[in-house]
C-alpha cells in the first residue's frame, strides 16, 4: 500500500512523545485570504492569499500546498514570479479506458489518491517550485511570503452558493453563500495547507455587497467601504493558531442579532427569520457557562458567531469561533419538538469549539480524542439539561447503534495504527473502504466512529473518575492557550495539537491510573463484547449459578477479558458483584444473600435504598431473586442477552428505576405475551413518575403483546381505555380534551399512544374498526385554539397513526385499483389525508410535518395495494424549490418505488438528481437512502442490474463526485451495497475472462474477475455464453495485450511526468539533499512494490504468474498505476495561465522537454521495480480481502 | 297641551306609526278634543250672528283657534321654565297674552258676557297611555352632574350597542361536534374550492376529482412557509416582544444613521475601536449600549485622507 502517505506520518507518532513534528520542510505562521469579489450572479469568487512561511530545512525548493477546484493565475514567492503545477488524482480516480469494475480495486485507488495529497504526509495539489533567485535565501532559514492569486468558478463543493431566483437585487432575494464540507475541505475554496496540524495566523478580507455581511472566524476588526461606496470591507483578524481547516466563510444579507446576555455573541439568519433566532438563541448562554465551568476555562475565542444559513451540507458545522448551522434549526416559542434538538445542535457546535477547533488534532489517528472529549462533554451538558434518564437513556441509545453497526459491518476502530503497509496489518479489511484517511470514510462510519470514540470516553471516565477527566481536559486547555498567546514563536503551537499519546500521558499523569488495558480493548482495536447470559438458582447452596458465554468469532466482536458487574436484585436488597471475566471460565457462583420467601410482609429494598412493596406471589416460591442485571452500568461496549424468567422482566419493569432496565425488560417483555405481561406495562404507561421515553416504548410493546395474544385479549384494544382517562372529556369519552401540551411528558405520551394503536390488529391481521373510528376521531376533534403551542407534531402523528393502520389490501386477480373498489376505510383515510395535504398548502405547517407525513402515509397506501402505485406525485414534491423536509419523504418514496416496481427510469431519475440537484445535502441523502433501501443487492437478481448502471455508478465515485468527499463515498457505499467487493456478477465476462495458460494449455478463468460462489462461478464458466470467448480467445488475448499496452503506456506517462517534476525540483547539488529526499522519493516509489504483490495472485508458479499477469494485465495494470500517488490526468490539470510571466512561460517548456527524456527512463525503471516486486512475490501473503482472497482459493478451471 | 306634543314628538316613532292607524286610542282623544273646539268655534259664529257656515270656514277657524292656544301654552311653559320652574303660573300665562298682544284687562268681562253660550265639557277620555318603548337593556343612571329630574338617557341599544341573545348550547359534546364538523365543513370547502381553482394532482388516475391534491408547487425561499409562524401566531409573538425587537433595529438603524452623517471623521472611528479590544465584558452593566463589531458604523475608505496629501 502506498507508504507515500504513510511512512512519514508514522514517523510522526514515533516521536509524537517528544512532541510534533511537521511532515512539511517548512512552518507556516500566518496566512492572508483575502477575496475581494464575489459575484452571486455567476457564482464566482476571486481572491488571492499569502502565507508566510519559515523553511525548516536549508534545501527547501518545493512547496506542497492543497487546493482543488480553484483557478490559480499566478503564484510569486516573495515578489518573484514561481512555476507550479495543479494535480489532483482524485479529480478521476481509476483511468477512464480502464474496464476494471472492481470495488477492492476502487478502494485502494481511491485511498493512493487521497494519500498522494494528503497534507498530513506533506502532500498537496498545488506543488510551487521556489525561483533559484531565492536559494540563497531559503538556505539561510529566511521567511517566504508566498502570493497566490485564484478564482472560483461554480464551486461544486467546499463553497455552497444558495441564489434564490427572485425578483430584486441579491440582498433582496436573500441569496448567500458559505462555506462547507466533510473533514478538512477548505482546499475546495483557497489554496492553503489543509491539514488540522498545520497552525497559523490569519487575516481575512471579503469584499462583499453593502447589503451583505460577511462572517469569518476571529475578530471583526474593521468594516469599511469601497471607494464607490457600494461594497463594504470586512476586514478579520485571527490571532489563535488555528488550522486551515477551520476557517469558514459565510455571506449573505444577514440579519444580526447581539446575544442579549453576551455581548461578544453575535447570531446572524437571513432575512425576516430575526425572531425565530431570537428565541432559538436565547438558551446559548447557558451552555457556554455550563463548558466553561466544567473545564474550568474561558471560552477561547474573544468572540463567538452564529450563522443559520439555508441548504446547509451538515446541520452544524463548528469552525474557530464561529458555528455554521442550519436554518432549519430555528424555531417558535410555539415548537415543542424542535427545541431540544436544537439545543443539542448548539451544545454539540460549542463543545466543538473548545475540542476540534480551539485544540485541534495532530493527525487522522488522533481524531477520536477530539470527538470523544466533545462529545463526552456534551454528554455530560445533556445530563445536566435534561436530566440523568434522559443521559442515561441517550447512551444505552448510542451503545445499541454502535453495536448494531460493528456486528452489522464488522467494527470501527477509533485509533489506526498503519504498519508499514502490510497488507495483514490492515485494521480494516472487512471494510469495503479504507480507514486510513478521512475522506474516504463513509459516511456512516463516520458518524458510528464519533459515537463510539464518546463512549470510550466515557469508559475511561468510569475508570478514572469524572473529576480527573475534566483535570485531563483542562490541562489540554491551558496549555493550548498558554501556547496559543505565545504570538512569536509558532514552535510552541503544537501544544494546541492533541494526539492520542499526549492524551493518555495527562491522563496517566493526573490520574496516575494505567488505562492502558481499556486503551488497547476498545482504542487499538476494533469490535464489541457480544454476552449471552443466562442462569440457575442452586436452592441448596443457596446460590446463584451464573453463565456468560461470549460470542468473540463472528464479525464486529472480539473478547472480552476482565471485570464485568453484575447486579442482583433479592428479596433482602439489590447487590452488585463484581465477576472477573476470564479466557475459559463460563460459570459464575454468587451467593444470594436472602432465604428465599418468607410469608410476612415486608418492604423490599431497591438499589437506591428506596422501598417498596411488591406483591411477590408471581414469583418463585424457592428463589429470593427478584432480577438479574449484567453491566447495568454499560461500562463495557456490548450487547447483552440475557435470559430470566418473563415474572423476573416484569419486575424489573415495574421496580427496576433505572431507566436502561426498564427499557431491557420492555426488550424482553416482547417475548412474553402474557397477561401479567400485560399489566405491567399498563402500569408503567400510568406512571406519571416514569421516565416518559419508556412510556412511549411501552406502548409499542403493548402493542405487539396485544396482537400476539389477539385470540385470549379481552377488553377494549389496548392503550385504548387508558387514552381516553387520560386525554378525553370525563363527559364524553371519545372527544379528545382541547389540546394543551403544557405538560411535556403527556404531550408526548398522548402524541405516541395512537401511533402504537394503529399496529393492533384483529384474528384476520386487520386493524380493528374500532381502533380506526378512534383515531379518526382524534383528528376530527382535535382543537388546538386554546393551546400554548404548535400541534403541528401532533396532528403529523396522527397521519402517521393512520398510516399505521392500513393492512394490505385483498386484491382479487390482480385488478387495477380504482376508486371504486376502495375499501370503506381506505376511503376515510384518504380523505383526511386529501384535507391534510391540501390545507398544507393554505396553512403551512412548521417544517411541514404533515406534508411529510401524508406523503409517507399515501406511500404506504400504494404499497398496500390500495391506491394505484405512482411516483409521479413524489416526484414533483422532491423537485428544488421544497422545503427539504418534503423532499427527503418525497425522494424516500420514490427510492421505495424504484425497489419495489424495479423501476429503471426511477432508478436513473435518482441518479441524475444525485448528479445535479443543487443541495448537497438532498444528493447525499438519496445515495444514503438508495443504499439503506437498495433496488437490489449484490445476492439478487434483477432487471435493473445491468452494465449500463454499473459504468454509470462507476463514473459516478470515479470522477463525478471528485467535488465532494461524503458524496463520493456515499457512491462508493451504493455501490458495494449493490454489487459486492468484486465484479459485478451482471458484468459480462471481460473480454480477458479466460487466461491461457500456455504450459499447461488450459485456460483458466481470470481470478480476479471470479464471481461470489465458487458454484456459481463454475457454473458460469461451464455456460454456454463463455464458449465465444473460448473459441476466440486467441484473438482477444492479443487484442487485449494491446489494450494492456496502452495503458501501461499511460501509467508510465503520468509516472514519468511525476518523477521528472521530482527530479527537476531537486537539486542534485546540494548535498543536504539525501537527509531529506530519499525518503519521499523513495516513498513515491515503493508502492510499486506492494501494489504489485497485492493483487497478484502469489499461490502458483512464478511462470504461470508471469502469464497471468500479462493476461490480466489490464486488471492489474491501473491498480499499479493509482498506487501510484500521482496517477491520473497528467497534462490536462498542468494549470498554467497564459497570464503568467515568460519567465514561466519558459519553465513549462523546459518541463515538456524533460518530460519526454524521463519518460523512457522511466519506463524501464518500472519494469525494474515490477522484477523486484517478483521477488517479493515468493513470500506468502495473507489476503485480507474477500476478493482477493476468493482468487487464491480459486481453482483453475482446467483443474 | 304643549307639553303633550313635545312628548309625542320626543317618542316620534311612536306618533308616526300612531298616525296611520285610525283605532289608536291617542287619536280617539285627540279626535275628541278637536270635536270640542269645532263646537266652540260654531258657537262663537252663532254668538256673532251667523246662521250657516261651510265646513272647509269652520275647520280652519277651528285650527287658528287651536294654534292660538297652543301658542299661549308653548310660551307660558317657556316663561315658566325661564324662571326656573316646570309648573306654568298664573303670571305666566298674563305674560304671555301680553305679548301676544291681548289685551288682559278685557277678559273678565268677556267671560261675562250675557249672550255667551254654555258649552258641554269633553266627553272624558282617559289620557291616553304613551306605549311603553320597546326596553333593551338596563338605560344608564344619570352621572351625578346630570339632575335627576332630566330626562332619561335612552335605551342603550339606540346609541351604545344592540346585542343579540340566543339561547346558549350547554351540552359540551355538541358544542364539540359542532365545532369541530364546522370546522371540517369550512376546511373542505375551501379545499376543494381551491383545488378546483387550481392546479390538481390525482392518486387515481381515473378519477381526479374524487381525492383532488392541491398540485405541489416549488417556492422560490422554501424555507420562510416552512419556518415562520402563521400570521396571526407572528402577532401573538410580537405583541410580546415587539418592544424589545424595536430597541434592537433603533440601535441598528442609529449605527448606520452615523455611519452615512459622520462624514470621514476618521480619528474618533480609531478611537472607538481602540476601546473595543476590552470588550463586553467590562460593560455588561449598560444594557443599552452594546459594543460589537457588527454594530459599528461602517468606515469610509481611506481615500479621503490621500486626497489632501496630494493638493
Amino acid at each position: 500500500m502506498p507508504l507515500a502517505g504513510v511512512e512519514p506520518a508514522r514517523m510522526n507518532r514515533k516521536k509524537g512523545d517528544k512532541g510534533f513534528e511537521s511532515p512539511r520542510p517548512y512552518k507556516l505562521t500566518h496566512q492572508v485570504v483575502c477575496i475581494n469579489n464575489i459575484n452571486f450572479q455567476r457564482k464566482s469568487v476571486v481572491g488571492f492569499v499569502e502565507l508566510t512561511i519559515f523553511p525548516t530545512v536549508a534545501n527547501l525548493n518545493r512547496i506542497k500546498l492543497n487546493s482543488k477546484q480553484c483557478r490559480i493565475y499566478r503564484v510569486r514567492i516573495n515578489d518573484l514570479e514561481a512555476a507550479f503545477i495543479y494535480n489532483d488524482p482524485t479529480l478521476e480516480v481509476c483511468h477512464s479506458e480502464s474496464k476494471q469494475r472492481n470495488l477492492n480495486y476502487f478502494s485502494n485507488a481511491y485511498a493512493a489518491a487521497v494519500s498522494a495529497v494528503d497534507p498530513d504526509a506533506g502532500n498537496g495539489e498545488l506543488c510551487i517550485k521556489v525561483p533559484s533567485e531565492l536559494w540563497k535565501h531559503v538556505d539561510e532559514l529566511k521567511v517566504l511570503k508566498i502570493h497566490i492569486n485564484f478564482s472560483l468558478d461554480q464551486p461544486k463543493g467546499g463553497l455552497h452558493f444558495v441564489v434564490p431566483s427572485v425578483e430584486g437585487s441579491m440582498a433582496e432575494r436573500g441569496a448567500h453563500v458559505f462555506s462547507c464540507g466533510y473533514q478538512n475541505s477548505t482546499r475546495f475554496w483557497f489554496p492553503c495547507v489543509d491539514s488540522y496540524s498545520e497552525l497559523c495566523t490569519w487575516k481575512l478580507e471579503f469584499t462583499v455587497d453593502a447589503a451583505m455581511v460577511a462572517v469569518s472566524n476571529g475578530d471583526l476588526v474593521e468594516t469599511v467601504y469601497t471607494h464607490d461606496m457600494r461594497k463594504k470591507t470586512f476586514h478579520y483578524m485571527l490571532t489563535i493558531p488555528t488550522a486551515a481547516s477551520n476557517i469558514s466563510l459565510a455571506i449573505g444579507p444577514f440579519e444580526i442579532l447581539v446575544d442579549p446576555y453576551m455581548h461578544e455573541v453575535t447570531h446572524f439568519c437571513l432575512p425576516q427569520l430575526l425572531p425565530l433566532l431570537k428565541h432559538t438563541t436565547s438558551y446559548l448562554h447557558e451552555v457556554f457557562e455550563f463548558y466553561e465551568e466544567i473545564l474550568t476555562c474561558r471560552y477561547p475565542y474573544s468572540c463567538f458567531k452564529t450563522v443559520f444559513i439555508d441548504e446547509a451540507y451538515v446541520e452544524v458545522a463548528a469552525y474557530a469561533s464561529m458555528s455554521i448551522f442550519s436554518t432549519n434549526l430555528l424555531h417558535s416559542a410555539m415548537i415543542i419538538d424542535e427545541t431540544p434538538l436544537t439545543r443539542r445542535c448548539l451544545a454539540q457546535s460549542l463543545a466543538q469549539q473548545f475540542f476540534g477547533c480551539f485544540i485541534s488534532r495532530m493527525s487522522w489517528s488522533d481524531e477520536w480524542v477530539l470527538k470523544g472529549i466533545s462529545g463526552y462533554i456534551y454528554g455530560l451538558w445533556m445530563k445536566k439539561t435534561f436530566g440523568v434518564n434522559e443521559y442515561r437513556h441517550w447512551i444505552k441509545e448510542e451503545l445499541d447503534k454502535i453495536v448494531a453497526y460493528e456486528l452489522k459491518t464488522g467494527g470501527v476502530l477509533l485509533h489506526p495504527i498503519f504498519g508499514g503497509g502490510k497488507e495483514k496489518d490492515n485494521p480494516a479489511s472487512h471494510l469495503h473502504f479504507s480507514i486510513k484517511h478521512p475522506h474516504t470514510l463513509s459516511w456512516e462510519y463516520y458518524t458510528m466512529f464519533q459515537c463510539k470514540a464518546h463512549l470510550v470516553m466515557r469508559l475511561i471516565e468510569n475508570r478514572i473518575s469524572m473529576e480527573f477527566m475534566l483535570q485531563v481536559f483542562n490541562k489540554l486547555l491551558s496549555l493550548a492557550s498558554t501556547a496559543s498567546s505565545q504570538k512569536f514563536q509558532s514552535h510552541m503551537w503544537s501544544q494546541m495539537l492533541v494526539s492520542t499519546s499526549g492524551f493518555l500521558k495527562s491522563i496517566s499523569n493526573v490520574s496516575g491510573k494505567d488505562i492502558q488495558p481499556l486503551i488497547k480493548q476498545w482504542v487499538d482495536q476494533s469490535g464489541v463484547v457480544k454476552f449471552y447470559g443466562s442462569f440457575a438458582f442452586n436452592r441448596k447452596r443457596n446460590v446463584l449459578e451464573l453463565e456468560i458465554k461470549q460470542d468473540y468469532t463472528s464479525p464486529g466482536t472480539q473478547k472480552y477479558v476482565g471485570p464485568l458487574k453484575v447486579t442482583v436484585q433479592e428479596l433482602d436488597g439489590s447487590f452488585n458483584h463484581t465477576l472477573q471475566i476470564e479466557e475459559n471460565s463460563l460459570k459464575h457462583d454468587i451467593p444470594c444473600h436472602s432465604k428465599s420467601r418468607r410469608n410476612k410482609k415486608k418492604k423490599i429494598p431497591l438499589m437506591n435504598g428506596e422501598e417498596v412493596d411488591m406483591d411477590l406471589s408471581a414469583m418463585d416460591a424457592d428463589s429470593p431473586l427478584l432480577w438479574i442485571r449484567i453491566d447495568p452500568d454499560m461500562s463495557v461496549l456490548r450487547k447483552v442477552e440475557f435470559e430470566q424468567a418473563d415474572f423476573m422482566w416484569q419486575y424489573q419493569l415495574r421496580y427496576e428505576r433505572d431507566v436502561v432496565a426498564q427499557q431491557e425488560s420492555i426488550l424482553a417483555l416482547e417475548k412474553f405475551p402474557t397477561p401479567a405481561s400485560r399489566l405491567a406495562l399498563t402500569d408503567i404507561l400510568e406512571q406519571e413518575q416514569c421516565f416518559y421515553r419508556v412510556r412511549m416504548s411501552a406502548c409499542f410493546c403493548l402493542a405487539k403483546i396485544a396482537n400476539s395474544m389477539v385470540s385470549t385479549w379481552t377488553g377494549p384494544p389496548a392503550m385504548k381505555s387508558l387514552f381516553t382517562r387520560m386525554f378525553c372529556c370525563k363527559s364524553c369519552p371519545n372527544i379528545v380534551k382541547t389540546n394543551n401540551f403544557m405538560s411535556f411528558q403527556s404531550y408526548f405520551l398522548q402524541k405516541t399512544m395512537p401511533v402504537a394503536m394503529a399496529l393492533l390488529r384483529d384474528v384476520h391481521n386487520l386493524c380493528p374498526k374500532e381502533v380506526l373510528t378512534f383515531i379518526l376521531d382524534l383528528i376530527k376533534y382535535n382543537d388546538n385554539r386554546k393551546n400554548k403551542f404548535s400541534d403541528n407534531y401532533y396532528r403529523a402523528e396522527m397521519i402517521d397513526a393512520l398510516a399505521n393502520s392500513v393492512t394490505p389490501a385483498v386484491s382479487v386477480n390482480n385488478e387495477v385499483r380504482t376508486l371504486d373498489n376502495l375499501n370503506p376505510d381506505v376511503r376515510l383515510i384518504l380523505e383526511e389525508i386529501t384535507r391534510f395535504l391540501n390545507m398544507e398548502k393554505l396553512l403551512p405547517s412548521y417544517r411541514h410535518t404533515i406534508t411529510v407525513s401524508c406523503l409517507r402515509a399515501i406511500r404506504v397506501l400504494q404499497k398496500n395495494g390500495h391506491v394505484p402505485s405512482d411516483p409521479a406525485l413524489f416526484k414533483s414534491y422532491a423537485e428544488y424549490g421544497h422545503f427539504v423536509d418534503i423532499r427527503i419523504a418525497a425522494l424516500e418514496a420514490v427510492v421505495d418505488y424504484t425497489k419495489v416496481d424495479r423501476s429503471y427510469e426511477e432508478l436513473q431519475w435518482l441518479l441524475n438528481m444525485i448528479q445535479n440537484d443543487p443541495v448537497p445535502y438532498v444528493r447525499h441523502k438519496i445515495l444514503n437512502m438508495l443504499t439503506k433501501n437498495p433496488p437490489f443487492t449484490k445476492n439478487m437478481e434483477s432487471p435493473l442490474c445491468n452494465e449500463a448502471l454499473v459504468d454509470q455508478l462507476w463514473k459516478l465515485m470515479n470522477s463525478g463526485t471528485s467535488h465532494d468527499w461524503r458524496l463520493r463515498c456515499g457512491a462508493v457505499d451504493l455501490y458495494f451495497t449493490l454489487f459486492g467487493l468484486s465484479r459485478p456478477s451482471c458484468l459480462p465476462l471481460p473480454e480477458l475472462g479466460l487466461v491461457l495458460n500456455l504450459k499447461e494449455k488450459k485456460a483458466v478463468l481470470n481470478p480476479t474477475i471470479i464471481p461470489e460462489s465458487v458454484a456459481g462461478n463454475q457454473e458460469a464458466a461451464n455456460n454456454p455464453s463463455s464458449h465465444p470467448q473460448l473459441v476466440g480467445f486467441q484473438n482477444l488475448f492479443s487484442s487485449s495485450q494491446d489494450e494492456e499496452e496502452i495503458d501501461m503506456d499511460t501509467v508510465h506517462d503520468s509516472q514519468a511526468f511525476i518523477s521528472h517534476h521530482l527530479n527537476m525540483l531537486e537539486r542534485p547539488s546540494t548535498p543536504g539533499l539525501s537527509k531529506y529526499r530519499p525518503a519521499s522519493s523513495r516513498s513515491a516509489l515503493i508502492p510499486q512494490h506492494s501494489a504489485g504483490c497485492d493483487s497478484t495472485p502469489t499461490t502458483k508458479p512464478q511462470w504461470s504468474l508471469e502469464l497471468a499477469r500479462k493476461g490480466t494485465g489490464k486488471e492489474q495494470a491501473p491498480l499499479e498505476m493509482s498506487m501510484h500517488p500521482v496517477a491520473s490526468t497528467p497534462l490536462s490539470v498542468f494549470t498554467k495561465e497564459s497570464t503568467a510571466s515568460k519567465h514561466s512561460d519558459h519553465h513549462h517548456h523546459h518541463h515538456h522537454e524533460h518530460k519526454k527524456k524521463k519518460k523512457k527512463h522511466k519506463h524501464k525503471h518500472k519494469h525494474k521495480h515490477k522484477h523486484d516486486s517478483k521477488e517479493k512475490d515468493k513470500e506468502p501473503f495473507t489476503f485480507s480481502s474477500p476478493a482477493s482472497g476468493r482468487s487464491i482459493r480459486s481453482p483453475s478451471l482446467s483443474d | 297641551m304643549a307639553d303633550a306634543a313635545a312628548t309625542a314628538g320626543a317618542g316620534g316613532s311612536g306618533t308616526r306609526s300612531g298616525s296611520k292607524q285610525s283605532t289608536n286610542p291617542a287619536d280617539n282623544y285627540h279626535l275628541a278634543r278637536r270635536r270640542t273646539l269645532q263646537v266652540v268655534v260654531s258657537s262663537l259664529l252663532t254668538e256673532a250672528g251667523f246662521e250657516s257656515a261651510e265646513k272647509a270656514s269652520v275647520e280652519t277657524l277651528t285650527e287658528m283657534l287651536q294654534s292660538y292656544i297652543s301658542e299661549i301654552g308653548r310660551s307660558a311653559k317657556s316663561y315658566c321654565e325661564h324662571t326656573a320652574r316646570t309648573q306654568p303660573t298664573l303670571s305666566d300665562i298674563v305674560v304671555t297674552l301680553v305679548e301676544m298682544g291681548f289685551n288682559v284687562d278685557t277678559l273678565p268681562a268677556y267671560a261675562k258676557r250675557s249672550q255667551r253660550m254654555v258649552i258641554t265639557a269633553p266627553p272624558v277620555t282617559n289620557q291616553p297611555v304613551t306605549p311603553k318603548a320597546l326596553t333593551a337593556g338596563q338605560n344608564r343612571p344619570h352621572p351625578p352632574h346630570i339632575p335627576s329630574h332630566f330626562p332619561e338617557f335612552p335605551d342603550p341599544h339606540t346609541y351604545i350597542k344592540t346585542p343579540t341573545y340566543r339561547e346558549p348550547v350547554s351540552d359540551y359534546q355538541v358544542l364539540r361536534e359542532k365545532a369541530a364538523s364546522q370546522r371540517r365543513d369550512v376546511e373542505r370547502a375551501l379545499t376543494r374550492f381551491m383545488a378546483k381553482t387550481g392546479e390538481t394532482q390525482s392518486l387515481f388516475k381515473d378519477d381526479v376529482s374524487t381525492f383532488p391534491l392541491i398540485a405541489a408547487r416549488p417556492f422560490t425561499i422554501p424555507y420562510l412557509t416552512a419556518l415562520l409562524p402563521s400570521e396571526l401566531e407572528m402577532q401573538q409573538m410580537e405583541e410580546t416582544d415587539s418592544s424589545e425587537q424595536d430597541e434592537q433595529t433603533d440601535t441598528e438603524n442609529l449605527a448606520l444613521h452615523i455611519s452615512m452623517e459622520d462624514s470621514g471623521a476618521e480619528k474618533e472611528n480609531t478611537s472607538v475601536l481602540q476601546q473595543n479590544p476590552s470588550l463586553s465584558g467590562s460593560r455588561n452593566g449598560e444594557e443599552n449600549i452594546i459594543d460589537n463589531p457588527y454594530l459599528r458604523p461602517v468606515k469610509k475608505p481611506k481615500i479621503r485622507r490621500k486626497k489632501p496629501d496630494t493638493f
